[in-house]
């Protein structure tokens, strides 16, 4: 076969390629809402005093309406570095037994006829949402006459929560702008500002919900250091078993230049 | 060459060896199965598949194991019997989790190979059909396993799926009741689509999966230049341009499978739920039955069906138009009959065709992600109608046309566009303002390929002359 009359070199590895990046392309999606800025924050997971501190919160507060039905009691004093009579002496199960799963004592039924909702369990909700989601919804409750409970939220519009943080942090006053809801236009809060002091500084109680999150997202992801510690093993695993492989094929693909094919560019 | 006769007569493997065709099996299908020098990568794909299966196989089986087929255990024996009670629960679901998602990218890139290098045509029919099947067969399995996790988007999107066949009329909804078992969703379809999961579809996959292997090898593999190997033997009856599979590409394979793993791995342990695209943010919350999600959508790997699903608001022809996809895949080798097989010696139109084939299901694939918009419902109808076309016009290329029938292909395709609009309009779908304003895209595609049909007539010709061997192979060649 001639130059002149060979068709372009079909180059497999470009139409991969472009298949792919299309692909990622087509992983793109859009909202059209105005969503408040969600607060930073940084989990540190050897950070034990904080998830100590975290879980004595939940186990003892949010617990009181809310589960966490993926937890077990037993699972604790490993992810907050105790021992199991430290973290029954320090922490506790609520009067459960050390293997149960963390549930509220509130019925569900009860919850419902007091906000019309049953508490969402917290494990699914720190799964879903991220870390930083968590933080700004656990500090940014605004007083909002409008609503049975007296507050809202400004990351869950119209939440059927009560702000159960007044008495520590002290009650807050939305800062709005005029932006989009669902498309149509509306007055949305991005923002809290304080109204009254509460029991802690503002310092004080944010570390706390930190410290909340902290723990949250501990137990929401309980393989994580796990995964950071095997990880980089068997990706290694593998890439070095690429590398080998690929030499092997070489080695092995050498063979087929050896007939009167000389153009065969493999192994060469 | 005689392959039937034993290697070996005595001993243990002698044994065996008379009673059992190991080695002669061993050497027809494997050790002295001729398969062309030039496999690209490309050619990973089909056996990278085959891994996933088996992986997908051996991971079900351990959540089968531990997990709970009823809706009031279903959802936690997941989240903490499976990831958090027992042991490298965590690894093994996640593994599963990915492979599914893995599984349908190997076997899309699988299937466009085919379509590049013409893979579905004589005599290799029948075994783009079983292919076909086996497509099928995965998409049920994904789906029935989607129902076990009992995540709000398992329980809708199986709620809406089971409720397609409902746009029969009059035995529509006892069909429906009977194969839920159930007015809605609930125990009973959990039931079944747990048993049809783990026993009845991966049994179907596996034995169309062998039917695949065994109508491979009768017919022999296809290659980048699509140029049969079988047709130039030496005087022994072995193909010039053959080698054996073992160990050429065995080798090649085994290096296939390393980088796969690499990148599968990768997912598993930073990214199982893929940034929401392999395993739902939603699914994250227990099925509640009162309780509508705002948004449905399916899976990444089922979103370009979804988009010709609502591009057509209208149960049954929209369940016809994405049902229809897959008579036009089944339909390829009778739609494309040019002689020539490998996409490297086709007309640049030609290859632009092919090239669209996957741009507008990539399209359908993004448009479907978004939310449900009049506006992304015109655009998926238009998308699909280019995605259809792509296939419709695959006879327009078996041979060279006269300027008489470009017109006339160009006329007609373009009147059928502007008649389903009408159509459309007719069946109160959509209305004309978002209809004419996506009208452009099958119109802009029926215009570069006919239009410069008609005007560059050299974009049209394929290769005047094939090599008579195997042009020079390699991964990446």
């Amino acid at each position: 076969m001639t130059q002149k009359n060979s068709p372009r070199r079909h180059r497999p590895v470009l139409a991969l390629a472009a298949v792919l990046l299309a692909a990622c392309g087509a992983a793109w999606g859009s909202v059209a809402s105005t969503v408040p800025p969600l607060r930073p924050i940084t989990v540190n997971l050897q950070d034990k005093a904080a998830l100590r501190n975290g879980a004595l919160y939940t186990v003892h507060m949010c617990v009181a309406c809310h589960s966490l039905q993926g937890v077990r009691y037993s699972s604790l004093p490993k992810v907050l570095g105790l021992s199991r009579a430290q973290f029954l002496a320090t922490i506790g199960t609520n009067g459960h037994h050390y293997h149960d799963t963390i549930t509220s004592n509130m019925p569900a039924a009860m919850m419902e006829a007091y906000v019309k909702i049953a508490p969402p369990d917290l494990t699914v909700i720190a799964q879903r949402r991220s870390a930083a989601w968590l933080y700004t919804y656990l500090t940014s409750f605004y007083v909002d006459p409008s609503r049975p409970t007296g507050v809202n939220n400004t990351v869950r519009y119209n939440v059927a929560m009560p702000d159960v943080f007044a008495s520590m942090q002290g009650l807050q006053k939305p800062v709005v702008v005029q932006g989009l809801r669902f498309g149509s236009p509306a007055k949305v809060a991005i923002g809290v500002e304080p109204l009254t002091q509460g029991s802690m500084t503002k310092a004080q109680f944010d570390q706390t919900a930190r410290d909340i999150v902290a723990f949250l997202y501990a137990v929401a992801h309980p393989h994580q250091q796990e995964r950071a510690r095997l990880g980089p093993w068997i990706l290694g695993l593998f890439l070095a078993l690429s590398v080998l492989t690929y030499l092997l094929y070489k080695l092995y693909w050498r063979r087929v230049i050896t007939s009167e094919e000389r153009w065969w560019r493999v192994g060469r | 060459m005689n392959n039937s006769k034993p290697s070996k007569t005595s001993g243990v493997f002698g044994w065996f060896d008379q009673r059992l065709p190991i080695s002669a099996t061993w050497r027809s299908q494997v050790s002295r199965y001729p398969a062309p020098k030039n496999f690209n990568l490309w050619y990973f794909f089909g056996s990278l598949a085959m891994l996933v299966l088996v992986m997908q196989l051996a991971t079900g089986l351990f959540l089968a194991i531990h997990y709970q087929p009823n809706p009031h255990l279903a959802y936690w024996s997941v989240l903490r019997g499976i990831q958090r009670d027992s042991r490298w629960g965590w690894l093994i679901r996640d593994m599963h989790v990915v492979g599914a998602s893995a599984f349908f990218l190997l076997v899309y890139l699988h299937m466009y190979r085919a379509v590049m290098y013409g893979s579905y045509k004589k005599p290799r029919e029948l075994l783009w059909l079983v292919g076909i099947f086996i497509y099928l067969a995965l998409a049920a399995e994904a789906f029935l396993g989607y129902l076990l996790p009992w995540g709000q988007m398992s329980y809708w999107g199986s709620a809406v799926v089971t409720n397609f066949v409902t746009a029969l009329p009059v035995i529509g909804k006892p069909i429906a009741t009977w194969m839920r078992g159930s007015f809605v969703v609930d125990l009973p379809t959990l039931n079944r689509f747990f048993v049809f999961h783990v026993f009845l579809m991966p049994m179907l996959l596996l034995a169309l999966v062998l039917v695949h292997l065994i109508a491979l090898h009768q017919v022999g593999s296809n290659n980048p230049d699509g140029i049969e190997i079988h047709e130039n033997v030496n005087e022994s009856g072995w193909p010039r341009d053959g080698i054996p599979f073992h160990p050429y590409y065995t080798v090649k394979d085994l290096f296939g499978v390393s980088v796969f793993f690499v990148v599968f791995f990768w997912f598993v342990f930073y990214k199982p739920a893929g940034w929401g695209l392999l395993l739902d943010k939603l699914n994250y919350t227990p099925a509640n039955i009162l309780h509508t999600p705002a948004d449905i959508h399916p899976l990444w790997f089922f979103l370009p069906f979804y988009a010709m699903l609502r591009g057509v608001p209208d149960k049954l022809y929209g369940i016809m138009a994405f049902g229809g996809s897959f008579v036009l895949l089944a339909f390829l080798p009778l739609l494309d009959r040019n002689p020539i097989r490998s996409i490297r010696y086709r007309s640049k139109l030609y290859k632009f065709n092919v090239l669209m084939m996957a741009a507008s299901f990539l399209w359908l694939g993004w448009i479907a992600h978004g939310f449900a918009t009049e506006h992304n419902m015109v655009y998926g109808l238009h998308v699909t109608e280019v995605f259809y076309a792509t296939f419709l016009v695959l006879p327009f290329f078996n041979r060279q046309r006269s300027v008489r029938a470009k017109v006339l292909w160009l006329v007609l395709a373009e009147a059928a566009v502007w008649l389903i609009d009408v159509w459309m309009y007719s069946i109160h779908a959509h209305g004309w303002d978002l209809m004419l304003l996506t009208d452009w895209i099958p119109t802009l595609y029926l215009l570069v390929v006919f239009g410069s049909a008609l005007a560059f007539p050299a974009l049209t010709r394929d290769a005047a002359k094939l090599p008579e061997r195997l042009t020079a192979g390699g991964i990446f060649h």
